[in-house]
């Protein structure tokens, strides 16, 4: 699904991400823990296609096909989904427009017919209950005054009513409160399938309580440091970041302790 | 000026969001021009949101390509 090989990336000249390699079969889902500062967040933009970031070397397939030379556009209608950080607020867009736009966007890709209003609203209010969200959000500019739970949970709205291949997630755990936590978690849990592939970033083991990964990785410094199974999540949790810095910090692997 | 700057920001950022959902740019920046409008529209008098409306559609065609 996912292959990625020596990715190199800088922001203004200065080396962000290292060096990384990960591959993700479909139906796997693999966690990318790190602390802040440790490049997480530009792999998951630089993956979605985000242009502020200079490539400087290595590969990225996705379904065989290089990833890197896909327009994010074309990243998305190819299957390829990533939940914000930071949502984007789209003053005086109509939420439930907006995730029209996105789905007929999909459809006409793929030589479908387009969904109707009419057809839509019934879909989107299916969905919505799976995050548990009010209707009167449907009817609510994009993200505007939405509460951080809230956003989060109207990108999770968003993956399950796009249905990727690929769902990155970025911090989508990040400032929930538990009950929160539990409605994304589940949401995510209930998408997996046997074609379908997530990576998870995260600072936090938490989330990984209510959805278990196949793989954990460990990004210090824009290299993976340490790859394991759901066991890794459970050492950070109770040890920190500190004790991997300390036991990586021989030359040569980057790791400044 | 820092306002302007700003401003551009922020559209950068909403047209990235679009494109991570597959919307065109052609058709991000007409919904997100039109909503911007739609709230500044909401200040104004009836008369007047009419007339700015139609202007604002006649305007927009075929600016983006």
């Amino acid at each position: 699904m996912l292959e990625i090989k020596n990715l190199h990336v800088s922001v203004e000249g200065q080396e962000i991400l290292k060096g990384i390699d990960l591959k993700i079969k479909p139906g796997e889902l693999h966690a990318v823990m790190g602390p802040n500062g440790s490049g997480k967040s530009t792999f998951s933009q630089v993956l979605a296609g985000r242009d502020t970031y200079e490539i400087t070397g290595g590969k990225v397939l996705y379904g065989g096909r290089n990833l890197l030379e896909l327009s994010p556009e074309e990243r998305s209608l190819e299957g390829v989904f990533l939940s914000f950080q930071y949502p984007v607020v789209i003053p005086g867009v109509n939420n439930t427009y907006f995730l029209q736009a996105a789905v007929n966007a999909q459809r006409k890709y793929r030589g479908e017919e387009e969904i109707d209003a009419v057809d839509f609203l019934a879909l989107i209010k299916e969905k919505i209950k799976l995050v548990q969200l009010d209707e009167s959000f449907l009817h609510r500019p994009v993200n505007e005054g939405f509460s951080g739970g809230e956003k989060k949970r109207n990108e999770i709205l968003q993956m399950l009513t796009l249905e990727p291949k690929l769902a990155i997630l970025d911090e989508t755990d990040s400032g929930l409160d538990i009950d929160a936590l539990k409605i994304v978690a589940e949401g995510i849990d209930s998408f997996r399938s046997p074609e379908r592939s997530f990576l998870v970033i995260t600072h936090y083991q938490r989330i990984l309580n209510y959805i278990e990964p196949d793989r954990v990785h460990v990004l210090l410094d824009g290299r993976i440091v340490r790859s394991g199974g759901p066991d890794l999540a459970h050492e950070l949790e109770q040890k920190g970041y500190g004790w991997i810095q300390y036991d990586n910090s021989a030359p040569g692997n980057g790791a400044d302790a | 000026m820092e306002h302007e700057a700003t401003t551009s920001r922020i559209g950068e950022d909403q047209l990235f969001y679009c494109a991570q959902r597959g919307i065109s740019t052609e058709d991000a920046v007409s919904m997100i021009v039109n909503g911007f409008c739609k709230q500044v529209f909401h200040e104004l008098p009836m008369e007047f949101a009419v007339e700015a409306r139609k202007l604002m559609e006649v305007s927009l065609e075929g600016t983006v390509g």
